[in-house]
Order: C-alpha cells, then structure tokens, then sequence
C-alpha cells in the first residue's frame, strides 16, 4: 500500500506539469492582454507596448514559459502583473473561505443526501422515494444563484438570521464563521445533495438485492442494521466516487456562490484573473486546483481498498 | 427568466421587506467610525500614474494629496501649495509649498518629492506630455520651493495640475516618485487624509483606508478634490461586490453604508427603502460612445461614417443603457460635457431631430460601400458597452451593413482595438465604449476628441481642422476664446465624425441614512462624511 502512495504521489508531478504547460499555452494563444487592461480605456497603443514590454510579454513563448517553470519548481508562482503581490500570496489570502465553504457544504451534502438516498431506496417505488427523488432533481435543475437569492431574500432580508454577504475568518469565532457560511453553504449544497442521494439510491438499491442482505434480514438484524451497516458500507464505493468528482463540482459552484455572496474566495479570484488575464495567478489557481483533483483522486483510490477488500492495488 | 430578471425580483423583495419595518442585523450597529463603501469596480493595482482605471483614481485621492485640486466649478484651487508665482513672460513657475504636510511615513513632504512625482506623471499623462515637451527645467529651490521652467507659455498649468482626470499629479515621496512610470510602485505612501493599510488589502474583495492624524487639512470648505478634506470617520473599508443583487441586499441590511454606482434597474426599487438615501452622484455623468476604425474599410469612408451618425438614434442608446428613467439621460449633438462651460451644440445637426434611414441608405450607397464586413467588438463583461453594442448592430443591419457582432471581454477588446490590421485579420471595424463626463470637459484630458493620425486614439482619426481647434483651445486667452475654438472643433469632428457620441447618461449613488455629508462630483469623496451609530 506504501509503495502505491508514493507511486501515485509521484505521478502527480508529470500530470502537474502536463498542466502547467497546456495553461501557459492556452494563455499565451488566447486573445485579450493584459497590458491594455492595465493600462486603462484612455491609454494610447505606445503605452500599452511598453507596459508589455516592462511585464516581459513580449518575449518568446519558450522564454516565458522557461522562467515560470523554473521559478515554479522552486515553489516562487510568481507575481501577480496587477497587483503586483506574489501568487502565493494572494492565494493564501483566499484558500481558508473557499476551502471552509466547500467543507461546510460537503459535511451539510454528506448529511442530508446519504439519509435520502438510503431511505429513497429502502422505501422504493413509494411515494417517499418519489418525493426524495423530485427533491433531488429539483436541486440539481435549479441554478445556484436562484438558490442563494431566495435563500439570502428569506433569512437574511426577510428573518434577519444571516448576513448577506462576506465571510468571517474562524479565527473570530465559530459562531460568525459559520453565521456567513450557513447560506452559501446550503444553495451550494443542493446541488451536491441531489447528486449523492440519487447515486446512494441506486448503488444501495443493488445491493440490497444481495444474498447476504437478505441472510441479515432472516436473522432478524433490524432495519436501521441492515441498511446502515451491512448494505451501506457495500455500497459506498460509487457513494464515496461520487462525492470526490463532487469536489470538482464545488470549486465549479463555488465561482458562482462566492461571487452571489460576496466570499473572497478562490473562485472569485480565478474569474477576476481570467477576466483581466492575469496570467501567474491563473496559472498558479490552476496547478493548486490540478493538484487538489489528484490529491482527492489518490484518498479515493485508497479509501476504496478500506471498503472493499476485494480492491487491491 | 433571466438573471437580471430574477436579482431585480430578489433585491426587490428585500426592499419591500425592509420598508415594511424589519430589524437590521447587529454587524451594522455601533460602527460609526468605519465607513462601509461598495465601489464601482475591484482596486485591481493601486498606482495612479501606472493604472489609470477610475476606481485607481477614485481610491488615490485618498491616499495620494495634489498641488491643486478642482472645485465644484472645475476652477483649479490651491490644495499643497500655499503659493505661486509666474513670470511676466509666462515662462517660469515657482511654487511654494505650504508649511505642515507630512507623508504617513512621517517624513516631511519637500520639493524634491514634488519634483520627482510631477517627473513620473508627465511621462504618462498627456497634459503632463505636453509640459514635458516644452520644459527646460524643473527643480527644487529650497526644501519648500520648487520652480519650472518652459520655453514657452503653457497657460493651462494650473488644471494640468488640478485635474480629476486621471493620472492625477498626485504627491509621492520621492524614493517611490522614482519608480519606472511603466512599472508599479510597490508602496502606497500619500500625504492626503487617509493611509492605505496594506496589510488587510486583498485584492477583488477589500481595501481598507484608515484616517491619517497627521493631516492638516485647508481651512477653505471641501469641494470636489479641493478644500479642508476632513476626514470624520476613522476607517473606510471598501467591499467589492460583483454582484448587484448582493450589493442592493447588503445595502439595505445595514452591511454597506453607501453604494457608489447602484444598478440603474436596482434603482426604483432602492428608492422605496425609507432608511436610504438615492440621488445623482456625478452631475458630469458620461458621455456614450462608439469608434470606427477610419483606416480600414469600410469606415475609413467618411460618408459611410456619416451615413452611420445620420441614422442611429441616441434615444435607442440611451434607454438600453439605463433604462427608461429619463431623468438619467439626454440626447448629445456633440462631444463635450453638458452643464459644464464649454458645452456647445455647434454642427450638430446630424444628431438632431428625427432619424432618418432613408436618408442614411441613400448616404450609405453614394459613398460606394460594397457590402465590406463590420467588425464590431463588444465587451460583453461590461453591461453598458454590451447594451450599446446590441443597438449598434441592429441599426447597422438596417442600414444594410454587413455585420460580424464579437461579443468578448473587455481583455480581448483592449488588446484587439491596438491592432490595425484589416478586420478580416484580427482588426476591427467598430468597438463601444464611454467617457466620464468629467473627461470631456475640455479637449486637455480627452484623447478620444484628438484627430491626429497615427498618434490618435484607437480608430486614428486624422483631421487637421480638428487638431487646429485643440492647439485654439489650448492657446485660448479666455473663456469666449475658448468657448469660440471648441464650437469649432465639435462642427469639425462631427463632419470628420471622429467618433459616434451615443448620449449622455447620468448614474445614481445609494446610502443609507444614517450617512451624512455625500456630495455630488466625479470622484466619491470622504471627507466630511460622517456616520451616526
């Protein structure tokens, strides 16, 4: 099992670099500069030049892309061409919001969704499970943003429960952290809640018509036993897949719902990167979320052979 | 139901519930010494000579103080300088300036510092160009006194020194005054009533200003950027808010005090909140625009340019941008800031009065045009250049023109507009974009007006008539001299078309109640705001 973490962990550094090179190269041919943006609606071409020349993008791709991975490999992102703080930095500044946002929303998803899919397919065919399921496909229809509008109209505007916008670092407190997370964390989480309660209905509906689950049941283990400890756990290999690739969903959502509740998140400052085109920054916010994928990849895979001891690698 | 559609409904309701009586949450109680202020846009980068965006601006003259500042009548005020003095033969400056200014850093502000700060800014900005090209030497006397010397009269010095338009000339200690007027400077040292605090800038979410007790504010009352700027609060913390719906919501929670550019469809519906406060906040407003692209086909033609003004209807414009409240907007049969001194309807006639297509398509085929492609560049992330856009190329369609609508990002338009390459490779016809009025108030700090070729603004117009109009303004001796030479220069760049003036339009500013001392200018000010608990 040693062997294949570190194996894994070293793939991760090729897959790192693959990506490194496919976004210096979409950023290098994609239109936009980040010179004339910089340099404001009333700056004359003669000035957009030199502040390109000044950032150094007018130098060969090779070069370019030369210095970055040098400095990369020795842990320097660079700086930022706007703000002229470094990457490193301005990330830092953002992980601990979205980071708690995507937490919060995973622990609230995981809660509700894993219950309704269980209860959805214990109760099969009725109409509870029909009801969970129209929830379900409800909340993966419904746009973020709808969500968090209505949501921020009801208990912020209307019951004066949360604030409407920010985030409190946990620092001050779990109380105001949590306070501005509740709301984005739930319009965030419907989505994610739909799609784990829809595959935890299925995967446990196949495994409920298991031989062993109906033994369980001759020997007259109760149903809160059957469902939650033998059919569950057989079944939380596609339950357990699904919430990692819905990680990549949550940064995706995040964009959205940081922006919809002003959270000075990492989503937020991916779009505004793009939108300017600052180049280090983006290519920084890409390789860390590059590297998150293949970290939550790797937990997957090992949690896997802790849940069925068939998978052996 | 589209967005837009549904965050008006949001705040909307929000608004109905907050003048329906309900509580404001406890985060906006007791905090009257920190102003909460939503601006326009992110502080992206904090260098005003660097990055000219107005929110660079907007945020500098908070940080940064100038020699002069403009007053509610755009007069040039003295603001560091107690004194000046200027040679019988318009050639030598000497200023002094007033005893008492000091950088946050605590070091004294001296002349050298001027020197290298007007030194920086007159690389980039094009009054500053001007003055550079005929300086022959710009000097500290003495530790207060600084002198310059030109080799020939520059009668508009003042202004260039006062002016809202950025760059501003503003005041930077010396060591950063130093820095490549390309590059960006790394310390945000002022003299002006606030420090910036670094330390909790986080770019995209919030900056943070903090009173400078140190400053010795003039004794004359506060007007626009000149005047005793008295700051009254402790600390301004500016919440960037990408989102309209958030910013209308949080304002009427209590969680922002003041709201700088509300959402014009927002508007009515913050008017209803009996807690807030919704008015005009620059009565300079903006002045509309579209550029053609007068050296490549099709509209290096000046009949098809003209063709295209004789059609296209600024009310159409007008109420794409802000709406239906009419009390935003008005037609503009020119280029210059209406309400202000030197506002003039002089040749205007081709946007006057009905609009007439015929005449237009008539116009349109006498000048020879054979179906060529318009390019026309949009901005589609700025919803002011996108909703102009759209009437441009459904009036185009009806003149007959043969349109490619590039709906993009802003990054792509300023890259794409530098490039003069015909619009089948990579060029453009046509881009949108606006003016701050307080920009077209004269023909000093607005580049989009100049004609002259090459060294133009983006779609290089070339008019010697409208050139000669500038140098006439420039060399003005008084009002009516001015007043004469920009009546001429606005019938010139009509007949040259230089660009298309699609109206001007007016923005509201929100607050709440509890906030008192806003004013009406081009730049939101601070001093003498105050907040009650």
């Amino acid at each position: 099992m040693l062997g294949y973490i570190l194996r894994r962990t070293l793939s991760t550094i090729p897959v790192m670099a693959m990506v490194g090179l496919f976004v210096f190269s979409l950023l290098y041919i994609a239109p936009g500069d980040p010179a004339a943006v910089i340099a404001g609606d009333q700056a004359s071409p003669a000035d957009i030049a030199r502040i390109r020349a000044n950032l150094g993008l007018d130098r060969p791709f090779l070069v370019q892309f030369g210095e970055w991975a040098w400095r990369t490999l020795h842990a320097d992102l660079g700086t930022s061409i706007f703000t002229n703080l470094p990457v490193t930095q301005m990330i830092g500044q953002r992980i601990e919001p979205t980071v708690s946002l995507m937490l919060v929303t995973l622990i609230f998803a995981i809660i509700i969704a894993v219950p309704m899919g269980v209860v959805a397919a214990w109760k099969a065919g009725t109409w509870v499970d029909r009801a969970i399921m129209t929830f379900a496909v409800l909340g993966f229809s419904v746009p973020v943003f709808v969500i968090g509008y209505v949501l921020a109209y009801t208990f912020a505007l209307q019951l004066d429960w949360f604030p409407v916008q920010g985030y409190t670092p946990i620092a001050e407190g779990i109380g105001p952290w949590l306070s501005n997370l509740v709301l984005p964390a739930i319009s965030l989480g419907c989505v994610y809640i739909a799609l784990i309660a829809r595959i935890t209905r299925a995967s446990m509906l196949e495994v409920l018509a298991q031989d062993y689950v109906r033994t369980a049941k001759a020997k007259g283990l109760g149903q809160g036993g059957v469902l939650f400890i033998h059919a569950l756990k057989n079944a939380a290999v596609p339950i357990v897949t699904v919430i990692g690739i819905g990680i990549a969903l949550l940064i995706g959502g995040a964009v959205v719902t940081e922006s919809v509740f002003a959270i000075p998140g990492l989503g937020r400052l991916t779009v505004d990167a793009i939108l300017r085109r600052d180049y280090p920054v983006i290519q920084g916010v890409v390789l860390l979320f590059s590297f998150v994928y293949v970290l939550v990849n790797l937990i997957i895979d090992i949690l896997y052979t802790f849940l069925d001891p068939r998978i052996r690698y | 139901m589209d967005r837009r559609t549904f965050l008006k409904g949001a705040a909307g309701a929000g608004s109905l519930a907050m003048s329906g009586g309900f509580a404001m949450p406890a985060l906006a109680q007791g905090a009257a010494k920190t102003l909460r202020f939503v601006p326009q846009a992110n502080l992206a980068n904090f260098d005003p000579i660097w990055g000219t965006q107005y929110v660079v601006r907007n945020a500098s003259v908070l940080v940064w103080d100038t020699l002069y500042g403009l007053d509610a009548n755009q007069k040039p005020q003295r603001q560091m300088v107690e004194s000046e003095e200027v040679s019988a033969d318009g050639l030598t400056w000497t200023f002094k300036l007033r005893p008492g200014l000091k950088f946050h850093d605590g070091e004294k502000v001296l002349a050298k510092d001027v020197v290298a700060s007007l030194t920086r800014w007159s690389a980039r900005d094009p009054m500053g160009i001007m003055l550079k090209n005929i300086q022959k030497e710009l000097v500290a006397v003495d530790d207060n006194t600084f002198r310059w010397v030109l080799s020939k009269p520059y009668p508009k010095m003042l202004l260039a020194l006062g002016k809202t338009n950025a760059p501003i000339a503003f005041i930077m200690p010396e060591r950063i005054a130093q820095t490549d007027p390309f590059k960006q400077i790394t310390e945000y040292v002022g003299s002006g009533p606030t420090k910036f605090l670094k330390n909790e800038w986080v770019p995209g979410a919030k900056a943070v200003f903090e009173r400078f007790a140190d400053y010795v504010p003039r004794n004359e009352p506060a007007s626009w950027i000149s005047g005793g700027k008295k700051m009254l609060v402790d600390r301004i913390e500016w919440v960037v808010m990408p989102d309209p719906a958030t910013a209308a919501a949080a304002l009427q929670n209590g969680e922002v005090d003041w709201w700088e550019q509300p959402l014009s469809d927002l508007v009515p519906l913050l008017k209803k909140n009996k807690n807030l406060n919704v008015d005009i906040g620059d009565p300079l407003g903006n002045v509309g625009s579209f550029r053609m692209n007068h050296i490549q086909p099709p509209f290096d033609n000046p009949k098809v340019r003209r063709a295209v003004l004789m059609a296209l209807s600024q009310e159409d414009y007008m109420r794409a941008v802000v709406g239906d409240d009419e009390a935003l907007w008005k037609t503009l049969p020119g280029f210059f800031t209406p309400g202000t001194p030197l506002y003039t309807e002089e040749g205007g006639e081709i946007l006057k009065g009905k609009r007439d297509l015929d005449a237009a398509k008539k116009l349109l085929a006498e000048s020879g045009y054979k179906g060529e492609p318009v390019v026309c560049v949009v901005a589609q992330d700025q919803p002011i250049t996108k909703a102009q856009g759209d009437v441009t190329v459904d009036l185009l369609k009806k003149l007959g023109m043969n349109v490619d609508f590039v709906a993009t990002d802003w990054g792509t338009v300023g890259s794409r507009r530098a490039l003069k390459t015909p619009p089948t490779q990579g060029g453009w016809s046509m881009f949108h974009t606006w003016h701050a009025g307080s920009d077209c108030v004269n023909p000093a700090a607005y580049p989009a007006i100049r004609a002259n070729g090459d060294k133009a603004w983006f779609g290089w117009p070339e008019s010697p008539a409208v050139e000669a109009e500038v140098v006439s303004w420039f060399d003005a001796k008084d009002l009516n001299e001015e007043k004469a030479a920009i009546g001429r220069l606005n019938k010139a760049a009509l007949e040259n078309v230089t660009y298309a003036p699609t109206g001007f339009f007016l923005t509201y500013t929100a607050w709440n109640k509890k906030v008192t001392g806003v004013t009406k200018g081009p730049i939101p000010t601070f001093w003498g705001v105050a907040k009650s608990a």
